[in-house]
């Protein structure tokens, strides 16, 4: 069985690096491609998991293409068709290019080639071979659900943090984070962040043993403080890019000292 | 196409067509030997060249590609094969990978290798090979390791279709493993384009009556097989559709009238009143218990058969002492 995740030294040294484009760029297009899914997924109301597949099927495919042979928004058009497919709710490959039309500049669009729909069908044997035919995938979303049965407080409270992980977890997509962790490690750290942000402490939780120190201890075996504060930084870095930092602490009625601290973990 | 002046443009290839002639493959396996010719495609034994020479079976699967590529059906087949493998069900033929046939130009179809572990002999030639009747301990560790995996199967939703020792094999060990499920769908088209003879042996009278049918049909082909373990010989060896049903009532007695399904071109009349057969003199020397499990899945009506897991529960395999 294929095995999906790298350290970090991969996560740089990728097919697009050794063609000569810098770490930095390559992220910018992952973002972009990912927000893409994100953006096209929306608007064509396809539902949160199957922008989610979208969206892994996109980075695990630049673990073994380069943007530079592969441009990004084309790539990115034929994720989210194959995750239709998966996931099914299955869109046809030209109202996807319709709308992908409508959200790009022409330039951008001028990489679809000639005969854009013919370009995604070769473009699908491509990626399937790549991600080996390995379809199915999980996110943490379901995750978050089933943790946040177990935590006990104040409904409301923790309403709020889950709600908050749950974004925490769509702008995780424009990161790398789902080539590093699995979906499980990942709901944890949202999680958690979204507690700490919303200054929401989760003392006790159903099914609690003596030897579990944290709830998570009770999902996921040996997570340490030092991985979450580095799943949770990714994340916030990306908040700080996409501007968003200002809302949230407006939002989550946060002092933005205490965010700042968050950020600077 | 695109010669645009920002950073990337080196970086945009003005066709995903142009590039996909660059895209090939490495060569990972290497095929040896054709294992067999089914309704639905060929099966190679091959070695696999990234994996220290391995011994693998690789069937070979034609999928017509249609408006939109790659058949939804087959995508969610094939999904849920690879979902299926992180089970690692001991009863289930291990799937070690999934490729394609490379030529990305071809519009009409794409050529599927589905890659499985490579298991020497299937129940077939291991009951022709048998110098004799199997022990009662090993056609009962048999027979659960076969309920086990269609049990698996039934619960993740997957009809097999096409039980028969065939498609059953046995391990070094003894051990059996389901094979050749998963794929019914993607075959459904294959098999419109090839005029292979299926055997009817092992199909239920639902099947062979053309009524919509469920996860029941494999029940009743475990019947046929497990039947076969005691007997070394096929239970319902019919030679054509309507045969097989004459067999299967010739046995079993034909059904009464308000059981016979709505909406069938085949009319009761058609066949004689046959009254059951006693079971025991069919199968010489099968036990009680045995005995009373088989009947239990050999029954007209689908909705009143034992279901896999009933079976895995019956006494024949909780109670203990075995002649």
């Amino acid at each position: 069985m294929p095995y999906w995740y790298y350290d970090k030294k991969d996560l740089q040294n990728t097919p697009s690096y050794r063609e000569g484009i810098p770490n930095d760029t390559e992220n910018r297009y992952r973002k972009e491609g990912a927000r893409f899914i994100i953006d096209t997924g929306s608007k064509m109301d396809l539902g949160y998991n199957t922008v989610a597949t979208g969206v892994v099927y996109f980075h695990r495919f630049y673990m073994f293409h380069s943007f530079r042979t592969f441009p990004r928004y084309i790539t990115a058009c034929c994720c989210l068709f194959l995750a239709g497919k998966v996931e099914e709710t299955p869109k046809k490959c030209k109202d996807i290019i319709k709308v992908a039309k409508s959200l790009l500049t022409e330039q951008k669009f001028g990489t679809f080639g000639d005969d854009p729909k013919e370009e995604v069908m070769t473009l699908e044997r491509i990626l399937l071979q790549t991600i080996k035919f390995d379809l199915q995938v999980e996110h943490p979303y379901g995750y978050l659900l089933k943790y946040v049965k177990c935590l006990k407080g104040d409904k409301a409270k923790l309403q709020k943090m889950v709600q908050m992980a749950w974004t925490f977890v769509n702008d995780s997509l424009c990161t790398t984070l789902c080539l590093q962790w699995e979906p499980e490690v990942i709901a944890v750290a949202l999680m958690f962040l979204a507690g700490k942000l919303s200054k929401f402490e989760v003392v006790d939780w159903n099914g609690r043993q003596p030897k579990h120190n944290a709830w998570w201890d009770m999902f996921v075996e040996d997570i340490t403080m030092e991985l979450l504060e580095d799943i949770c930084h990714q994340v916030i870095t990306e908040l700080i890019g996409a501007t968003r930092i200002g809302k949230i602490v407006s939002k989550i009625n946060v002092g933005r000292s205490q965010c700042i601290k968050w950020i600077a973990l | 196409m695109s010669a645009s002046s920002s950073s990337q443009a080196a970086t945009t290839v003005t066709s995903v067509n142009d590039v996909s002639a660059l895209f090939q493959n490495e060569k990972k396996y290497e095929e040896l030997n054709i294992i067999g010719t089914g309704a639905y495609g060929t099966v190679y034994k091959a070695r696999d060249l990234h994996n220290s020479g391995q011994i693998v079976a690789m069937k070979k699967v034609r999928v017509p590609l249609t408006e939109d590529g790659m058949p939804l059906s087959t995508v969610r087949e094939i999904a849920l094969l690879r979902q299926l493998e992180a089970h690692r069900h001991p009863n289930i033929v291990r799937l070690l990978d999934v490729c394609h046939g490379g030529q990305a130009m071809d519009r009409e179809q794409l050529v599927l290798y589905l890659v499985f572990e490579h298991v020497e002999q299937d129940l077939d030639s291991y009951l022709s090979r048998a110098p004799g009747p199997l022990s009662q301990a090993r056609i009962r560790c048999m027979s659960y390791d076969i309920l086990s995996g269609i049990d698996f199967l039934h619960s993740h939703r997957i009809v097999h279709r096409d039980l028969k020792p065939h498609n059953l094999l046995v391990t070094s060990a003894g051990r059996v493993k389901v094979a050749d499920f998963g794929l019914a769908k993607t075959y459904d088209t294959e098999m419109k384009l090839t005029s292979v003879v299926v055997t009817l042996w092992y199909r239920p009278p639902e099947v062979l009556l053309g009524v919509s049918y469920n996860t029941a049909v494999d029940v009743w082909s475990c019947a046929c097989v497990l039947a076969q373990l005691h007997s070394r010989r096929a239970l319902l060896p019919g030679a054509a559709d309507t045969d097989q049903l004459h067999r299967i009532f010739r046995l079993i007695g034909r059904p009464p009238r308000e059981q016979w399904p709505e909406n069938v071109s085949v009319m009761i009349d058609s066949f004689p009143d046959y009254e059951p057969q006693d079971l025991a003199d069919v199968i010489p020397g099968i036990t009680p218990l045995a005995l009373d499990l088989i009947k239990g899945m050999l029954v007209f009506e689908p909705s009143k058969r034992l279901t896999a897991m009933d079976c895995l529960e019956h006494p024949y395999f909780t109670e203990e002492p075995l002649m």
